[in-house]
């Protein structure tokens, strides 16, 4: 397998100079190896459970659960890695999506990793930090998962009631952290965005349309304004 | 209900779920020895890797803490190893929950009822496992291809470069506009806690920078997020 990723990497970097297009031939081979292990390892799991152990439900009841279930998240299967795509890049769309809780945790992660360093997102030096970042925030995310699912009931129980209703700030505070990095660099962009996102988010859409329909309007409010200020500088 | 959770500590669960576990851990590690080495070619200093993989680490912290608390409002209902497995990858909590209790009902019981048989659970199982699919197969199928669109924009010339970056932190602060309004429409107390984050990270990015010191960018986010729950304890 290592031969193979050996061969991958120099093969492209025949053809091409650049360490980005190797990174990014690595990138493919590992994230679609991992991704898949993990995709078969994931449903080995009911299969066993069915046919091995004799706990199988029934065709009828699977189909019918997977079709409610479906109805809701099938859209977003699609739209989440496309709309992160250019924020993630390649590396940070494989690792982001196996290690999951990509807006809550990952984007965070990248953003403040590139304010820290200075970079801008969507340059190769924004992606290689993105993608450090995320790495890195994962595996801090598997050490405190693992123990705290193992012994984590009987501790949470433990802390006093009145400390455990601040939990809910936790997810606010990190997403205004964040905007506040982005509206410190460009203000103009974070004021769109939030107010895009408040008056979108003030209609009963469904989750993921608000999300899309936000990140498409912002997206094209920046790019008319660059527009404006490159005519501007022009003349 | 006893027999369901019986089944859900079983070995095997337990031995799926560490597996897949591993895959997640062993790809991080990969990705960033990949990038290490990336980013060495691409002319980053070391101190800056150094600072990214800090950053990300200290920034995780937070996130992980929310996390765990709906990770364990789960427990109950799916025992620990399904509860790894799912949160542990692609999974975000509130989602895990809707596929969980659509399982127990198209199998005609509710999750934590006496009815809630092994069967039961097989069916929450399947019904998790097979949503979950639909992210990591679209992933696997289609990231290639995104890259191949990216590259052929980004090449054409030098103004689609500056048209990508636009697009890039476009696409950031819309999606962190979108999260935090979708808070702040809960209440005054999400809107206090959005704007003491933000205050505070105005204050510390500008004591970063006026001090000089890089390690107050790196903790800036974690030390918000802390400002903004001492004072949010204050308030309520």
């Amino acid at each position: 397998m290592a031969m193979r990723e050996e061969e991958v990497g120099r093969a492209v970097s025949s053809t091409s100079n650049s360490g980005m297009e190797q990174f990014h031939a690595r990138a493919h081979y590992w994230g679609r190896l991992t991704v898949w292990a993990a995709l078969i390892l994931t449903l080995s799991l009911p299969i066993v459970l069915s046919f091995f152990l004799g706990h199988h439900p029934g065709w009828n009841v699977i189909l019918s659960a997977f079709l409610a279930y479906a109805g809701i998240v099938a859209v977003v299967w699609v739209l989440e890695p496309l709309m992160y795509y250019t924020i993630l890049g390649v590396s940070g769309t494989y690792i982001g999506f196996l290690t999951g809780n990509v807006g809550n945790m990952c984007l965070p992660a990248a953003a403040s990793a590139q304010n820290a360093i200075g970079v801008e997102p969507g340059t190769k030096k924004g992606e290689i930090t993105a993608t450090l970042a995320i790495g890195a925030a994962s595996l801090v995310n598997k050490v405190f998962l693992i123990p705290m699912i193992l012994v984590g009931a009987l501790l949470v129980s433990r802390i006093p009631e009145h400390i455990q209703q601040v939990f809910p700030f936790i997810l606010p505070a990190i997403f205004g952290g964040v905007l506040a990095q982005f509206a410190m660099k460009k203000p103009i962009y974070g004021v769109i965005g939030l107010v895009i996102g408040f008056v979108i988010n003030l209609t009963a859409l469904v989750v993921y349309m608000k999300m899309l329909l936000c990140i498409i309007l912002t997206i094209t409010i920046c790019l008319f304004l660059e527009k404006i200020n490159e005519a501007k500088a022009s003349v | 209900m006893e027999e369901a959770m019986r089944l859900a500590s079983g070995i095997l669960v337990w031995m799926i779920a560490l597996m897949v576990l591993a895959v997640v851990i062993f790809q991080a590690i990969k990705f960033i020895l990949l990038a290490k080495d990336a980013g060495k070619e691409i002319g980053m200093a070391k101190h800056e890797i150094n600072s990214a993989l800090k950053t990300g680490a200290i920034t995780a912290i937070g996130p992980s803490f929310a996390i765990i608390i709906v990770a364990l409002s789960l427990i109950p209902f799916l025992g620990e190893a399904l509860t790894l497995m799912r949160i542990g990858i692609i999974g975000s909590a509130p989602i895990e929950s809707v596929g969980a209790s659509l399982g127990a009902n198209a199998y005609g019981t509710e999750l934590g009822s006496a009815g809630f048989n092994t069967q039961a659970f097989t069916a929450v199982v399947w019904t998790l496992c097979l949503g979950g699919a639909g992210w990591l197969l679209f992933v696997a199928l289609a990231t290639k291809s995104m890259n191949k669109l990216e590259k052929k924009v980004i090449n054409k010339n030098e103004k689609n470069k500056k048209i990508m970056m636009v697009v890039a932190t476009a696409a950031m602060v819309a999606a962190f506009g979108n999260l935090a309004s979708a808070e702040m429409v809960k209440g005054m107390e999400y809107i206090v806690a959005v704007l003491v984050a933000s205050v505070s990270m105005f204050i510390l990015t500008a004591l970063a920078d006026k001090l000089q010191r890089n390690w107050i960018r790196e903790w800036s986010l974690g030390l918000s997020i802390l400002v903004s729950l001492v004072v949010g304890y204050f308030i309520i």
